[in-house]
């Protein structure tokens, strides 16, 4: 036999197809990183394998200790630049993809080679920090393939359609345990920090000035995606509150923190936020409870529907009715939060003079407007209110997403009397400003309003998606009141998506995506099909986490407690016709047994067959001769038959007393049944 | 037996243990598992990818953590099943004479199709012979070239087959007893005092007849080497000799080592042979009359392998 083919005829060195085989595990490993990579590491790869090419066909010499000093080198200097140091995460996964890479500059041997498969399974898992998508997860699944059959080949097995039909064995079979070792094994915390990848800080801000939000409405990214358990409210009331803004100073709306609320105040922070898991403030049963399946950001913001009043885990309850996870998500994360779908009913222990400050003797205008409104309202706050949304929704005020821009000083006079184009962040600044000259306690709210439902239930918010809005307290408590609505009604009633969709700065940065194929039916379909798939995999296999895991193991033992507890009530008449059942099994597996020997036999009785056919014409079998002797002592005399007589009883004895695989053995039958009928056909004729 | 050292007893139950039988289906039984360096690789790298898990609280490393030591469980059943049943015999062809080499031809058998299988024998410290093929069809036959180190009789050690299929992460290991024994014939020595002698006697060859394959023994001035220049393969000029001289092979008539005069004696009796003398053989306590033929050949070569100096006391 030769040697395998995975090695050089000096039986050490590894040969160029193996190489080739490493290398383009390589490629694949690198294709899951390359999204978030340096595109220079390409050229690494490709200067590495062009290197071991040139040498195998014997151009170049071994790459020596100085040329391999020099790449890593290299490598750790473009990655400084790129990323001005290396302990970042970003720089770590760079130092890992260029030793993987250059590896193969010095893989010679079996040992190197396995060396460089199992960096590629490092390698390979490092890329599920970036993303744990379903498309990354069939890629690395590909990718686990390509080095599993490269150990196989490394082991010794040929290459090719075996080495490729053992991984899938491999693969296949481990597969169970795999799954129920990923449901069973607990899950235990982060056992020390380590360098996070560098999440962007998507979707909100929290600070606003007229023009921010715009920004979002530009970008399709998923925000976050909720499903409801029992009721979903209407359109007009998904609003999902994220920051309150009450910090104004002219120009820009700021959130501040319960640490700072609690540092200007002199209170103590407890005031302010408190870690629980059922809301300190409001003892109300939640309206709707929804399922929240969060993306990865650098800021601990938890959207709510409303007032959050309960959550399956501790989150930071914030008085001003916000929720904030107690860190930062590095990646999708689960949570379950019942709210009110309402603003909420207690007051915000900043009190009513800080929801009424504002900038001295700016907005002069606006002032002199405000006052104007009061006393034709009589001083009743809610007709004041009324009469400025009224005011909002007649004709010089427009809902535009590329509105003039405003850099004067006093920026809500001149967008209330010059300009009157705006968005939700200029409508929702001026109502508060408006609210506040009078001395309403308001502040402004950003989130989101509105989500794509999707057909099995669950909701996508997206970036666009981000809104903002005010809340003013009236009789004892905060109400949500939205100029954009009084505005732009369809905004709310249909989502940002409908209602924007014909706009050109809508999605302006992402040119290509998949939303903009809304139109085509299929390919809206298709995207859909797709999102469910995802939001599956998301949710049940990424946002598999100790909650979900501790009730389905409790589900299993209530199970298998009732299924032991049905048992024991088995009664006799049951337990006979189990016995019965049984039974006819073990009768049914038998005869197909008995069967299949019978099948297996069979070439043993077509043989006597053609004895006793032999035997009428004289050329029966002398006593004690084996049918493959008796056939070939009259073969002589068989005339044409001969060559099928000596062929039958050759493979007669293969069949019977051969260990034969189950192709061969498949073969000779077939061709033991042509033979038989030639035997017939050539037989010589009686004269 | 009663007297054996405790060590000396487990070494011989371990023996019994391990060893299969020729011919016989590997048993379960009879196959042992050894971890290699990348088995010890892939258990570290397991950890590695679980702390991924952990610490980023990451699902699909989890994932993956738990499908690589999965697929490490099975893959020892796969490289457990690719060798049970396994069945092996080895038989010698050919002579050999001490410090050649033997070549056994191993067969191995099975029903369904084997990978990577790899056949070792280590004949001594140093000296190791090995084969590897896989079974398709039903079997593989695998020619071993073992070297044989000293003159007798020599029941060959155990073959070990092996295979690190399917992943390299274990390496199954079955010891066979072959059962093989060979006879290892002398190693022909230089003809020394004896060959001169039988020149200075007018015995030497006489007229070139030809040339003809080279046998171990030939001395170095009967090689045709400028046939080997010319044609690289290596022949002995063979010249016509009177027929049936008699001569005697004489232990005592040699001086030296026991095994140099064995030595000695060998390459003579090759001699004789080649020239179709009669020749008898004469060792202490034994004796072979003379005659000539492969048979005769034979019988004298074998006394020669099987011949033991005898002890002092008894040899006065």
């Amino acid at each position: 036999m030769s040697a395998p083919s995975a090695l050089l005829a000096d039986g050490r060195s590894l040969s160029a197809p193996l190489l080739i085989q490493l290398f383009s595990g390589q490629c694949l490993v690198l294709a899951l990183h390359l999204p978030f990579m340096p595109p220079w590491l390409l050229g690494v790869a490709l200067a590495a394998a062009g290197w071991r090419f040139l040498q195998l066909r014997r151009r170049l010499p071994r790459a020596g200790v100085v040329l391999r000093l020099t790449a890593v080198v290299g490598v750790l200097a473009g990655l400084w630049l790129q990323y001005g140091g290396l302990m970042g995460m970003q720089a770590l996964m760079g130092v890992l993809l260029g030793i993987y890479l250059l590896k193969l500059l010095e893989t010679h041997d079996r040992r190197d080679g396995r060396v460089v498969v199992i960096i590629g399974f490092v390698t390979l898992t490092a890329a599920f920090l970036h993303d744990q998508s379903l498309l990354m997860s069939a890629a690395a699944l590909l990718a686990a393939a390509w080095l599993l059959q490269t150990l196989v080949v490394l082991a010794g097995g040929r290459p090719g359609r075996d080495a490729w039909r053992e991984a899938l064995w491999l693969l296949a079979l481990s597969a169970p345990l795999m799954v129920v070792l990923f449901l069973v094994v607990p899950r235990i915390g982060p056992l020390w920090s380590l360098p996070q990848a560098d999440q962007a800080a998507t979707g909100l801000s929290d600070e606003i000035a007229p023009g921010d939000i715009a920004q979002l409405s530009r970008s399709d990214a998923r925000a976050f995606r909720a499903r409801f358990d029992g009721a979903e409210p209407p359109p007009a009331e998904r609003y999902w509150r994220v920051y309150t803004l009450s910090q104004f100073d002219g120009e820009r709306w700021t959130r501040m923190g319960p640490e700072q609320h609690a540092a200007s105040a002199g209170q103590p922070v407890s005031r302010f936020v408190q870690e629980a898991s059922r809301s300190p403030y409001d003892a109300g049963a939640p309206r709707y409870i929804a399922e929240l399946l969060l993306e990865p950001d650098s800021r601990p913001w938890r959207p709510s529907l409303g007032t959050p009043l309960a959550s399956d885990a501790r989150q930071r309850y914030l008085a001003d009715g916000t929720l904030e996870g107690l860190v930062p998500l590095s990646s999708r994360g689960l949570l379950q939060v019942g709210s009110s779908a309402a603003a909420p009913s207690y007051p915000d222990p900043a009190g009513p003079a800080w929801h009424r400050l504002l900038p001295q003797d700016a907005n002069p205008r606006s002032r002199e407007l405000a006052e104007r409104l009061w006393h034709a309202a009589e001083g009743d706050p809610r007709r004041y209110l009324a009469a400025l949304m009224a005011r909002f929704g007649e004709s010089p005020f427009r809902y535009t997403l590329s509105p003039p821009p405003l850099a004067g000083r006093d920026r809500i006079d001149d967008f209330l009397f010059d300009t009157r184009a705006g968005y939700c962040t200029h409508y929702a600044s001026a109502a508060a400003v408006m609210a506040r000259i009078v001395g309403i306690p308001a502040r402004v709210v950003v989130g989101f309003q509105g989500g794509e439902r999707h057909p099995d239930g669950h909701f996508t918010i997206r970036d666009y998606d981000a809104h903002a809005w005010i809340e003013v307290w009236l009789d004892g408590a905060w109400e949500r009141l939205d100029p954009t609505a009084a505005i732009a009604p369809q905004r709310i009633e249909q989502g940002a998506e409908a209602f924007l969709g014909g706009s050109d700065d809508f999605l302006a940065d992402a040119p290509f995506s998949p939303l903009r194929l809304r139109e085509l039916g299929w390919a809206n379909r298709l995207r859909l099909n797709v999102e469910r798939a995802e939001y599956r995999w998301q949710r049940g296999v990424i946002g598999y986490q100790r909650e979900r895991r501790e009730a389905l193991l409790a589900g299993l033992t209530e199970r298998f407690a009732t299924l032991w507890s049905r048992l024991g009530q088995l009664t006799l008449g049951d337990a006979l016709r189990l016995v019965a059942v049984a039974t006819g099994l073990l009768l049914l597996w038998s005869a197909i047994r008995r069967w299949r020997q019978r099948r297996a036999g069979a070439e043993g009785h077509r043989v006597r067959l053609l004895q006793a056919w032999l035997a009428k014409r004289g050329h029966g079998p002398l006593g004690g001769e084996s049918p493959a002797a008796h056939l070939r002592r009259i073969a002589p005399r068989g005339g044409a038959a001969q060559t099928a007589l000596e062929g039958m009883a050759n493979d007669l004895e293969r069949l019977l007393y051969a260990p034969l695989p189950d192709a061969e053995r498949h073969l000779r039958r077939r061709r033991l049944v042509r033979q038989l009928a030639e035997i017939k056909r050539r037989w010589p004729r009686r004269r | 037996m009663a007297g054996l050292s405790p060590i000396r007893r487990l070494h011989d139950w371990w023996q019994r243990r391990r060893l299969s039988a020729a011919g016989q289906p590997l048993g379960a039984q009879r196959l042992f598992l050894m971890p290699t360096r990348f088995g010890v690789i892939w258990a570290v790298l397991i950890p590695v990818l679980l702390l991924f898990g952990i610490n980023y609280q990451n699902n699909l490393a989890y994932g993956l953590a738990f499908w690589l030591f999965a697929v490490a469980l099975v893959s020892l059943w796969r490289g457990w099943r690719n060798l049970h049943g396994v069945s092996l015999t080895a038989s010698a062809s050919g002579e050999v004479f001490a410090g050649d080499l033997a070549h056994l031809s191993v067969r191995l058998s099975a029903a369904r199709h084997r990978h990577a299988l790899r056949v070792v024998l280590v004949a001594g410290p140093g000296q190791v012979a090995a084969a590897e093929g896989e079974i398709r069809g039903s079997e593989l036959i695998l020619p071993l070239a073992v070297p044989s180190l000293h003159r007798g009789q020599w029941r060959l050690p155990p073959l070990r087959l092996e295979s690190a299929w399917p992943l390299g992460l274990v390496r199954l290991v079955a010891w066979v007893d072959s059962g093989v024994e060979l006879l290892v014939y002398p190693a022909p020595g230089e003809t020394g005092e004896a060959h001169a002698r039988r020149r200075g006697q007018g015995l030497a060859p006489q007229d070139f007849a030809g040339l003809r394959r080279f046998e171990p023994g030939d001395g170095p001035a009967r090689l045709a080497w400028k046939q080997w220049s010319r044609t690289g393969v290596l022949s002995t000029k063979a010249f016509s000799l009177p027929p049936r001289r008699q001569r005697w092979l004489d232990y005592d008539a040699c001086s030296g080592e026991p095994e140099a005069r064995l030595s000695r004696l060998c390459a003579q009796l090759l001699d004789y042979h080649r020239a179709g003398d009669l020749y008898g053989l004469r060792l202490p306590g034994v004796e072979l009359a003379p005659a000539n033929g492969p048979a005769q050949r034979r019988r004298a070569l074998q006394a020669l392998a099987r011949w033991a100096a005898p002890s002092p006391r008894s040899g006065s």
